[in-house]
């Protein structure tokens, strides 16, 4: 057996850190498409190179097939040195094997890591990622077109929300609200409000829990969603994006994340100004709708001979100033609660922060993945759902999907 | 691709035969096809095909009979794990499925194709000069289109918002087609998938049959007018028995390209609505390398290899008799049918 | 009288709706890639581009290493047609001129090989590659396009080969000549265009092969333009007006090619030449 991974992971041949030390040498970063604010990344990488004398070689990856891609580069002799993972995705790569440990990061860098974003980086009770950021989903919504069906203010419980939208319907020529079938983590979000879970055990085996009523209930409030949008079914919010929809100034709102108004903007300027953000109204006034924290961690390959100098990759992305930076930068929420100031004056952030409190993630089990691998039979099951099969039906004809790929070999 | 070889057939031989041996000399046997020459001359091919097919194949087998997944691959570790990849796959309701969905998706693609390109090459032999160039440009146009580009083509053209598809069949009275969503349904989606194989493949088959058609001498057709042959008649007589070796090929082609074609087919629906069109490759690919599930993908691959090897035994063998024909006779057969009738 | 007008309207009249058919897509490809956005994704689709932009074509050229990868893409397809043809030149002459033991294995070894289905089986490869040491190179992707190739090059270049009468062959011999330059000096001279011929095929699979460059080239700087135009659909959501400049762009050198070889093949073909 060659275990290349083994043999990368002894660091022990690196010297300590310093600013000759690591002259000559490369460090290769992937991070995914959208995840790094431009002046984020120059300053990091400006801040790297100095401290280290190393050369950062920063590579953008495209979300498609990208489990694939992170599998088989972490097989080999000259992986990337550090990854960007989905947190969702973190406890299955770390239970590979295929990811470096991270304790004594945690201990220099994150004592004061929100625990529940630190979540997703541990498993077994070893650290193999750091938490970098999380994000969830708010109201992205056109202004101008809300004042031309005479709403005012922006709603605080969901009926409020959908008053508004048949507002919309009739009084203006405008699509309500962009929400295609398979937008599958805002559904998510609409689960973590109902307090449904996806999986359960039985017999000491994950299984579908796909047929509680509880999930049932979310589907109704997502149908009627829905049933505002000329959104294909069969499709998730990327097919197209959502936000170049929305930029052609003929729809409500959608349901997105910060950066895809900013996206919107950039498609058509035009429109720059009459974008506007809410937090997604829940059941009371009092209670945001429930949304999926959707974020990213940092790790480094085992496989990775440069274990040292990705470490100090991590303390300088990772520090106070540019995490704080990254908050302001990009809108996101940071690793640490006392950053989250930086929030101040970003009007997606400050829209998504209230529901930060009520927000959850999807089962963190290392089965998980499979299940969110294309075709991912819940994005099946909401499809279902809206071309007019019943909850119990659809969620009974991808059951054995679901269990399948949750009882599959790792 | 091209099979031009079929449009330069030495004088007075048809050369149209399966694996387009041309009017191959035949009764070769001198001194110098003897000995080692022929060896040394096919070793190049003989041996890339080995190493760089070959291997893969071996290792491709073996990894059909391990349990890879991605800890596995990472850990580059070995587990044998039998013919659990195999019983798992040959149980499952799913695969058998997918390979009759496959097989027809096969069969009606070749059938539309030979029949719609057998049809526009014997248009092209009926053409003025002038029309015949026009349509040959255009074919050759869609020929010549890349299978990327020409699928990112057809999802623009049928794209629910804008496409020009929808707008155009809302134009002519299907009011409800306007926003039709076409990956939407599995027959919609094999739909497009069809039309756009029909499309790249037509021109390959009408082209050259066309071409197969010029050889055809005047005066068989004259000998059959004298024989009071009618249009059809004259047809089955005279210009199927020249196109058919050629047809022969052209079907074996297909069904090789169609069976295998996989951009086509994953790029426009992923093997959506709920992988309902997925074929034997896509099923391969989502289960092996989408799932992470390796060993089980390399299973399903062999198998894959094997039910095409069993589609194409047939014309397998009869090329085999082919090739010993051309071992023994000296004549071409169409060159003794050609004497019986004279 | 009636009949034979009719008689010469329809197959006139088939072929053109034929030739919209057929190039319709091509059309609309370029089209789409000329106009500017308002009309790309106007109500009522903009037939002909009239206010025509390179704005598309900038977006797509401008993509990060796009020269880069046209180079690679350039080197791997004419490295590995013409290894092929080569290749297939050789074996393509034993098959047809000669008679030997194993020459029925040996054919159907190559009508095989052509059944080959490549995709299924990248996860081999890319362990081969992996553990050859070989990753992020254009070798291994230029030698694997050129066995991708080489069963249908053979198979058709035999046909070629064998249409070239042996008396020419033979009287080139008597008159001196080793059977080499017999080779050389006559038969290759007629065997070009069937060379130009066969090798659309082998320009075609290498310019497009996209799943196995994925996934053993990960390398930005290593990568073919195949990723390069699924990368823009994918970051460019729906903006069909950079996707189809990049498609357009894609498409071209092929598409030129194929008129140009097409043209030459037949042209070669109905000179006579072949038939000596």
């Amino acid at each position: 057996m060659v275990n290349v991974a083994a043999c990368g992971s002894d660091g022990d041949g690196d010297k300590k850190a310093g600013p000759d030390s690591f002259k000559g040498q490369t460090l290769t970063l992937w991070a995914m498409d959208g995840s790094t604010p431009k002046q984020w990344m120059k300053d990091v990488k400006a801040e790297f190179e100095k401290k280290t004398g190393a050369k950062l070689k920063f590579e953008v990856q495209q979300w498609n097939g990208i489990q694939q891609k992170i599998t088989t580069a972490l097989s080999e002799s000259d992986p990337p040195d550090v990854i960007e993972i989905g947190n969702t995705q973190t406890p299955a790569y770390a239970r590979t094997g295929g990811l470096a440990d991270l304790g004594d990061l945690k201990k220099d860098l994150g004592k004061d890591w929100t625990a529940s974003l630190n979540e997703s980086a541990v498993y077994d009770g070893k650290q193999y990622a750091a938490p970098w950021f999380a994000v969830n989903r708010t109201v992205v919504y056109n202004k101008k077109i809300w004042a031309e069906a005479g709403i005012k203010g922006t709603p605080k419980t969901r009926d409020e929300f959908f008053d508004a939208l048949d507002k919309i319907e009739k009084k203006t020529d405008a699509e309500p609200i962009y929400m295609p079938g398979q937008n599958w983590y805002f559904f998510d979000g609409l689960l973590i409000g109902k307090n449904a879970d996806l999986v359960k055990k039985k017999g000491g085996k994950w299984v579908s829990n796909l047929a509680d009523p509880k999930v049932g209930e979310a589907m109704e409030i997502y149908k009627k969603y829905a049933s505002y949008s000329k959104a294909p079914k069969d499709k998730d919010e990327a097919t197209p994006q959502q936000a170049e929809v929305f930029a052609k100034g003929k729809t409500g709102a959608f349901i997105g994340l910060g950066w895809e108004g900013a996206t919107a903007a950039e498609a058509n300027p035009k429109i720059k100004d009459d974008i506007g953000y809410f937090t997604i109204p829940g059941e009371t006034a009092g209670k945001p709708e429930g949304v999926f924290l959707g974020g990213s961690n940092l790790a480094v390959a085992a496989g990775s001979e440069k274990q040292e100098l990705a470490k100090e990759f991590l303390k300088i992305a990772l520090s106070d100033k540019n995490e704080g930076a990254l908050a302001k930068e990009g809108g996101v929420i940071p690793n640490k609660e006392s950053l989250q100031s930086n929030l101040k004056g970003n009007p997606s952030a400050e829209a998504a922060a209230p529901a930060v409190e009520g927000g959850g993630l999807t089962p963190l089990i290392p089965e998980w993945g499979a299940v969110e691998n294309p075709p991912n039979p819940i994005k099946s099951y909401m499809t279902s759902v809206l071309k007019g099969k019943s909850h119990a039906a659809a969620a009974k004809a991808v059951e054995g999907e679901m269990n399948k790929r949750l009882s599959q070999k790792q | 691709m091209s099979v031009q070889t079929r449009e330069a057939p030495p004088r007075g031989k048809v050369s149209v035969r399966p694996a387009g041996s041309g009017g191959s000399a035949p009764g070769g046997g001198r001194g110098t096809g003897k000995g080692t020459l022929p060896y040394l001359l096919l070793l190049p091919a003989l041996g890339l095909t080995a190493v760089l097919l070959g291997w893969p194949l071996v290792t491709n087998g073996m990894l059909s009979f391990q349990n890879l997944n991605m800890t596995q691959l990472i850990q580059h570790v070995t587990e044998w794990n039998g013919f659990a990849n195999y019983t798992d796959t040959l149980t499952s309701d799913t695969f058998w499925r997918v390979t009759l969905r496959s097989v027809i998706f096969t069969v009606v693609n070749v059938v539309v194709i030979i029949v719609v390109g057998t049809l526009i090459g014997l248009l092209l032999a009926r053409l003025g000069p002038k029309m015949r160039l026009l349509l040959s440009v255009g074919l050759v146009l869609a020929w010549a289109m890349p299978p990327i580009a020409g699928t990112t083509v057809y999802q623009w053209l049928f794209a629910q918002r804008f496409g020009v598809v929808n707008w155009v069949l809302a134009k002519i009275g299907f009011t409800s087609m306007a926003d039709y969503n076409w990956t939407g349904s599995q027959l919609s989606t094999f739909f497009v998938v069809s039309l756009l194989i029909v499309w790249t493949s037509v021109p390959f088959v009408a082209i050259n049959l066309y071409a197969a058609t010029t050889t055809i001498s005047r005066e068989l057709y004259e000998a059959a007018a004298l024989d009071g042959a009618g249009a059809w008649q004259s047809f089955k007589s005279v210009t199927f028995p020249f196109l058919k070796p050629f047809l022969m090929v052209a079907t074996f082609l297909e069904v090789i390209w169609i069976f295998k074609a996989f951009p086509q087919v994953f790029a426009i629906n992923e093997g959506g609505p709920d992988r309902l069109t997925e074929t034997l490759p896509v099923y391969a690919f989502v289960e092996g390398v989408g799932n992470q599930h390796y060993g089980a993908g390399a299973a399903i691959s062999v198998l894959t290899i094997l039910i095409l090897l069993a589609l194409m035994s047939y014309y397998l063998r009869l090329v085999l008799r082919q090739e010993a024909e051309d071992d023994e006779a000296g004549e071409s057969t169409t060159d003794r049918k050609k004497g019986e009738r004279a | 009288m009636q009949r034979s007008l009719l008689g010469r309207i329809w197959p006139n009249a088939t072929a053109v709706v034929l030739f919209i058919g057929f190039v319709f897509p091509v059309y609309w490809m370029f089209n789409t890639a000329f106009k500017p956005n308002g009309d790309i994704i106007s109500e009522d689709p903009v037939w002909f581009p009239d206010s025509p932009t390179l704005e598309h074509f900038s977006t797509a050229v401008h993509a990060e290493n796009f020269w880069t990868l046209v180079r690679n893409s350039v080197t791997v397809t004419v490295l590995a047609v013409g290894l092929s043809l080569l290749v297939a030149l050789f074996a393509s002459f034993a098959l047809a001129r000669m008679r030997f033991k194993g020459r029925k294995g040996i054919v159907l070894t190559f009508m095989l090989a052509q059944m080959a289905p490549w995709e299924v089986m990248v996860i081999a490869i890319y362990m081969i590659v992996r553990d050859a040491d070989m990753l992020n190179s254009l070798v291994p992707l230029t030698l694997f396009y050129t066995v991708m190739v080489l069963p249908l090059t053979i198979i058709t270049l035999r046909g070629y080969v064998a249409a070239v009468p042996k008396d020419l062959e033979e009287s080139a011999m008597v008159d001196g000549c080793t059977r080499f330059q017999a080779f050389r000096r006559v038969i290759f001279p007629l065997l070009a265009p069937g060379l130009m011929a066969t090798s659309l095929f082998g320009f075609i699979t290498a310019w497009n092969e996209f799943p196995m460059v994925l996934i053993l080239n990960k390398d930005a700087e290593a990568q073919t333009l195949p990723l390069w135009l699924s990368k823009f659909q994918t970051a460019f959501g729906d903006d069909w007006g950079a996707t189809m400049a990049a498609a357009s762009l894609f498409a071209v050198p092929i598409l030129l090619l194929f008129l140009y070889l097409q043209r030459k093949a037949v042209a070669g073909l109905t000179s006579g030449a072949v038939k000596g």
